[in-house]
């Protein structure tokens, strides 16, 4: 029997094959920002530009305003990033550590609710923002977020909490401290990763949110990038060049968060997985 | 004490609640009771009765080739996404030199704005110039019209999807990494190979995991837009019509909101149903410890 530390050398062969499948799109995507048409639609297909035309993106940008989809997005993803953190947080510290009547049906509707699939109500939902008078715009985007933050984020953070010692609240209450002084000085630096894993993932749903904008976001100046770019490829269907360096202006702040990010991802995915 | 706690365990979940009524138990009545109405979405909604549900069963041609279509998406997706997922989970738990690297690589996707990914999977699998046919001629085989043929459109989509799904890979990872030696190294002992190890104590104890991956896979996928809306439009001839697109079509791109309301709610029991069936099948393949 050999070692049990030596790695094995063919399956990590086969790991780096199927690892370099993976990014391939990747790599497509940016080597074809890269080409002109003609290279683009060239058969068979070159590897790589015979020019790297670094010019291609000036040029994209003269016809997709991504600055502008970009201060677009972040306008709705940074405050719903944040409603999300903070409702999630509050309801979670409800669940987890105080004794209130009906405590037990609140938790049970709102795990209930995790089943009920968010596209089954975005008609009577768009019909409830009509009735408000605001069918349109980013107020039905972003109040959602400070509404509970989603049951699965509430069920996440209830998780962690659960797994630290009452004593220290205890001590706290002793000393006089109050529930949001338990929650914020306490708690919250212990549920630090929690946090901030339901921040990365629920700013990545966001990000890539496409449905919500097409539905609420009628003016195209008020776009996200996702959905400038859905439009910018209908709209400029054979300048692929263009359409590719979008593409990847558009994918880079997504993989950039994750690359800085990755632990708080894996262990965000972890979690949910093994707790559920 | 014990009522102003109960004042303060109300105030912190006050959001939670109106969420839930607002997002969830409202939505449901209106659902239903949108279904049974005509709503151009300006004008008041007139009450139709069972007049939306009886146009779908009998009138309607593209609810049925919508079903079709998310059934064979699902099926797909969840089919080839969960062995891609287990396979590669399987390989990156054994010895593999830069198992954390190639963890993060395969959960890269997953990251992905999925317009972005639609947009370069739509040009690979492109047909005349596409990097997937241009590898197909290479071995010998015939170029393919991947999104023009009503039988390979719904696999081209879905290998898309498939490949966002670095989540289950670190899902299956995490419950792969929490077998106990101690079980595997028994089998040994007792002079089991490989496929015994695999068959007898990382699939039983994998059990759990499998079927919430597949729960949540099949709920997901069943609920696809983006790769319809983005590049097929519902084509070739319905054949990517997925629900969710055909709901979203039938109400902000033609008006008739309260017959998407009704495909909304045929749509709720259909995804009930499927889970439901997973579920009870799971009961046989499942397996929990200290049960």
């Amino acid at each position: 029997m050999r070692s049990r530390n030596q790695p094995n050398l063919a399956l990590s062969a086969l790991a780096a094959v199927l690892g370099l499948a993976c990014v391939f799109p990747f790599f497509w995507m940016l080597r074809s920002s890269f080409m002109g048409n003609i290279e683009i639609y060239q058969y068979p297909p070159r590897l790589l530009p015979k020019l790297w035309r670094f010019s291609n993106y000036p040029a994209a940008l003269s016809i997709f305003p991504f600055g502008r989809y970009l201060i677009n997005t972040l306008t709705i993803t940074l405050p719903s990033v944040l409603g999300i953190m903070l409702t999630s947080t509050m309801a979670a510290y409800a669940l987890a550590r105080v004794a209130f009547p009906l405590k037990k049906l609140w938790f049970v509707l709102i795990i209930a609710s995790m089943l009920m699939p968010t596209t089954v109500t975005i008609i009577p939902i768009f019909k409830g923002w009509v009735a408000l008078g605001a069918p349109s715009g980013y107020a039905p985007l972003i109040v959602p977020a400070f509404l509970g933050g989603g049951a699965f984020n509430i069920f996440l953070v209830r998780q962690f909490l659960m797994g630290i010692p009452r004593d220290l609240d205890e001590a706290a209450r002793i000393d006089g401290a109050g529930h949001p002084r338990i929650l914020v000085q306490v708690l919250l630096p212990l549920i630090k990763p929690a946090l901030i894993s339901v921040g990365l993932f629920a700013f990545i749903l966001y990000w890539n949110d496409v449905l919500g904008p097409l539905i609420y976001i009628v003016r195209n100046e008020q776009n996200t990038i996702s959905q400038g770019l859905a439009n910018f490829r209908g709209g400029y269907g054979t300048d692929y060049k263009a359409i590719m360096a979008a593409s990847c202006m558009s994918v880079a702040p997504a993989v950039g968060l994750y690359l800085a990010g990755q632990k708080y991802f894996i262990e965000g995915i972890v979690l949910s997985g093994l707790k559920s | 004490m014990r009522e102003k706690d109960a004042v303060a365990a109300y105030v912190f979940l006050a959001p939670a609640i109106i969420g839930l009524v607002a997002y969830t138990f409202l939505p449901i009545a209106g659902v239903v009771g949108m279904s049974l109405t005509e709503w151009n979405g300006l004008s008041e909604a007139r009450f139709v009765g069972l007049e939306n549900f009886k146009a779908i069963f009998t009138e309607d041609i593209f609810f049925p080739s919508s079903v079709k279509a998310t059934l064979y998406f699902a099926a797909f997706t969840v089919v080839a996404g969960m062995a891609y997922a287990f396979l590669v989970a399987l390989l990156l738990n054994q010895r593999v030199i830069g198992r954390g690297f190639f963890r993060s690589v395969f959960f890269l996707p997953y990251v992905v704005p999925s317009i972005g990914s639609a947009i370069v999977w739509a040009w690979m699998f492109e047909s005349n110039f596409g990097v997937i046919n241009y590898a197909l001629n290479c071995v010998g085989l015939d170029k393919v019209k991947w999104l023009g043929e009503e039988l390979t459109a719904t696999p081209a989509l879905g290998v898309m999807s498939v490949w966002g799904f670095g989540n289950f890979i670190v899902i299956f990872l995490a419950g792969l990494q929490g077998i106990p030696r101690a079980y595997l190294e028994a089998v040994e002992i007792d002079g089991g190979g490989a496929w015994h190890k695999f068959r007898h104590v990382t699939l039983p104890l994998l059990s759990p995991v499998i079927l919430f991956n597949v729960l949540t896979s099949a709920v997901a996928n069943l609920q696809a837009f983006v790769p319809a809306y983005s590049i097929t439009q519902g084509g070739p001839n319905g054949s990517t019509l997925y629900m969710v697109y055909y709901i979203f079509r039938t109400g902000f791109k033609t008006n008739r909101f309260g017959y998407a309301a009704a495909v909304s709610l045929i749509f709720f029991v259909f995804i009930a149903a499927v889970a439901a069936i997973i579920y009870s099948t799971s009961r046989k393949w499942t397996y929990y410890e200290g049960e």
